[in-house]
């Protein structure tokens, strides 16, 4: 028998709205059965249109997309039995509870009797929500609506998984336990993910590849190190103990790398041609020159240098991952 | 296909259905309108019914009791449409549209729900109408005519109103769903019979859709059925044409995303 194909195809896909410019303009990617491809970009980028077209909510404007080995516009009924997805505004009925709305959509896919209440009591305590079950969505909070979200688009065992930016507005924890839970559908079921995400850090744990997304356009494709390993390498940065060596600082960095624009203020920041055993060397170079330094630090490259590097621009809510990087920090 | 279809359609009324449980504001309206115009008609305008060559064999009652039925009908369809546009409203047809295999599925149920909702209804006006002294001189073929054919209006004003609803997706269209309906239900012999009716709304009313559903629903509760067949071609066709509104809606409704 055939494996099921649950791989995501997509050609020239565009998508343009009356007098509004191609939200999405000619996108290409290929995303293989079992695997997790993280989407990025910041908002308006494109992804969620990108998403309601594979999910078959959108007709495309011009171009192809095959989903789980069916093309979203011919055959969207294929489509939609063989796809789970949650999007970015979770919309539930106030009035159903947790248990209803999964068997609203239990009976919507034919799944009856004994099965529906047995996976609804399985998705429930899967994604914690076992006590408040039998309560009205209206008093859930915004993390238990996005989980009761993950727990309907399971509800069918769908062969491929699209997420728009699940983990937004979700405690740490929550974040924690979301990231548990795609991981181990990929590993233990096979299932493909599609996941959308402006969360530098969600893309770099999560996904086996990236696609970076701006302005309707894929600018950059490949697994987290490859884009980084081919867009950056690491950033030394040192803050001057007296403000007025910044010069003599910024020269003796520039010997190990070309100067870049600083993290903090009064630093002096060089992005260095290769990251191997340098620290040593630059610390050394700089005490040659008898230069104190109140602190230095190397930042990894982050997949926001790439989305620099390719657009000029950081990413949305970039300031923030990289407080949480974690840093070589070297006081001397 | 039809499986996924029906499937769908289950889903759907079922969620209707538990919501209007739920929440009988929604439910109050179709039922407080037609019940609060049986009262102003049967009561107030009984005497009608002494007018010379007023030919209806039944009591007043009745004969009112027919277009309230109607009215009940049409008007349990219509506001079907305002949850349709509701969900609209609140993102969770989105969900919907993403759950169901076949989308046809959405309109059936909604289609279910409405008709479930309206036998409710029409139930409780026809418990009225005997309690003030109605008496219907038809056999159980006749009532059963005349439930069937009402449930072809109720089918009829939500496929319109769920039209409406897919095309504009928001509570605004409120009027646009209304409005229509209650022309054609006004424009019809409403007080008197056809024959009685002079002038401009005689003309009208001749032509107008709702007449020989009228005239058929009469017959089958005074016992002397006529015009059963038009009636019934005439509530076919009314659905069939509003269905295909309502499925050209919902396509609109997936095109606009």
């Amino acid at each position: 028998m055939q494996a099921p194909d649950n791989s995501i195809e997509v050609e020239g896909l565009v998508r343009e709205f009356k007098k509004g410019p191609r939200a999405v303009d000619g996108i290409d990617l290929h995303v293989d059965p079992g695997e997790i491809y993280g989407f990025l970009g910041p908002n308006g980028a494109g992804k969620s249109t990108t998403v309601l077209m594979l999910t078959t909510l959108l007709p495309p404007t011009a171009g192809t997309a095959r989903v789980a080995g069916f093309d979203v516009v011919r055959e969207g009924p294929k489509v939609r039995k063989a796809i789970g997805a949650a999007l970015q505004e979770a919309a539930l009925d106030p009035l159903l509870t947790g248990r209803e709305h999964l068997r609203l959509q239990m009976a919507m896919h034919g799944i009856g009797g004994d099965e529906r209440r047995r996976r609804a009591d399985e998705l429930l305590e899967r994604v914690g929500l076992t006590d408040a079950a039998d309560r009205k969505v209206k008093g859930y909070s915004g993390g238990m609506k996005r989980r009761l979200d993950l727990a309907l688009a399971l509800v069918h065992r769908p062969r491929v998984l699209f997420l728009d930016e699940p983990t937004t507005g979700l405690d740490p924890q929550s974040r924690a336990a979301l990231w548990e839970e795609v991981e181990r559908l990929a590993r233990d079921e096979g299932v493909t993910v599609f996941l959308t995400t402006q969360y530098l850090e969600e893309a770099d744990v999560l996904a086996a590849r990236v696609g970076i997304i701006d302005q309707g356009r894929i600018v950059a494709e490949g697994t987290p190190e490859e884009l980084k390993a081919e867009f950056s390498s690491s950033t030394i940065e040192a803050l001057p103990a007296n403000v007025e060596e910044k010069g003599a600082v910024a020269s003796v960095l520039e010997r190990f790398g070309a100067r870049t624009t600083g993290f903090s203020p009064g630093t002096v920041a060089v992005q260095l041609a290769s990251s191997d055993g340098r620290l040593t060397e630059i610390v050394r170079a700089l005490d040659a020159e008898g230069l104190r330094i109140a602190h230095l630090q190397i930042h990894e490259p982050t997949l926001d240098d790439v989305f620099l590097a390719k657009t000029g621009r950081h990413l949305e809510g970039a300031e923030s991952e990289d407080a949480e990087a974690d840093p070589e920090l070297v006081a001397t | 296909m039809l499986r996924d279809t029906f499937a769908v359609a289950r889903g759907v009324a079922w969620r209707q259905l538990h919501n209007a449980v739920l929440n009988p504001a929604v439910f109050f309206p179709s039922l407080a309108f037609p019940l609060l115009n049986f009262a102003a008609f049967a009561g107030g305008l009984a005497r009608v019914r002494e007018v010379p060559g007023f030919d209806f064999a039944g009591s007043y009652t009745a004969f009112t009791y027919v277009f309230i039925l109607l009215q009940s009908a049409a008007f349990s369809g219509v506001f079907s449409g305002f949850g349709v546009a509701r969900d609209f409203e609140t993102g969770f047809t989105r969900r919907l549209m993403l759950i169901a295999p076949n989308r046809s599925g959405l309109v059936l149920g909604y289609a279910l729900a409405s008709a479930t909702r309206w036998l409710i209804t029409g139930s409780i006006v026809t418990a009225v109408a005997f309690a003030v002294g109605m008496r219907i001189d038809g056999n159980g073929v006749d009532l059963f005519g005349l439930y069937t054919l009402a449930l072809l209006v109720n089918f009829a004003g939500t496929l319109w109103s769920t039209g409406v609803a897919m095309r504009v997706r928001s509570q605004q269209a409120g009027p646009l769903m209304q409005m229509p309906v209650f022309l054609v239900l006004f424009f019809a012999p409403v007080y008197v019979p056809l024959a009685l009716l002079k002038g401009w709304i005689h003309a009208v009313a001749t032509v107008n859709p709702l007449t020989p559903l009228l005239e058929a629903e009469r017959g089958f509760v005074s016992g002397a059925p006529a015009h059963v067949a038009v009636a019934y071609a005439v509530g076919a066709a009314l659905v069939a044409a509003f269905g295909l509104w309502a499925i050209r809606g919902l396509r609109k409704a997936e095109a606009a995303g």
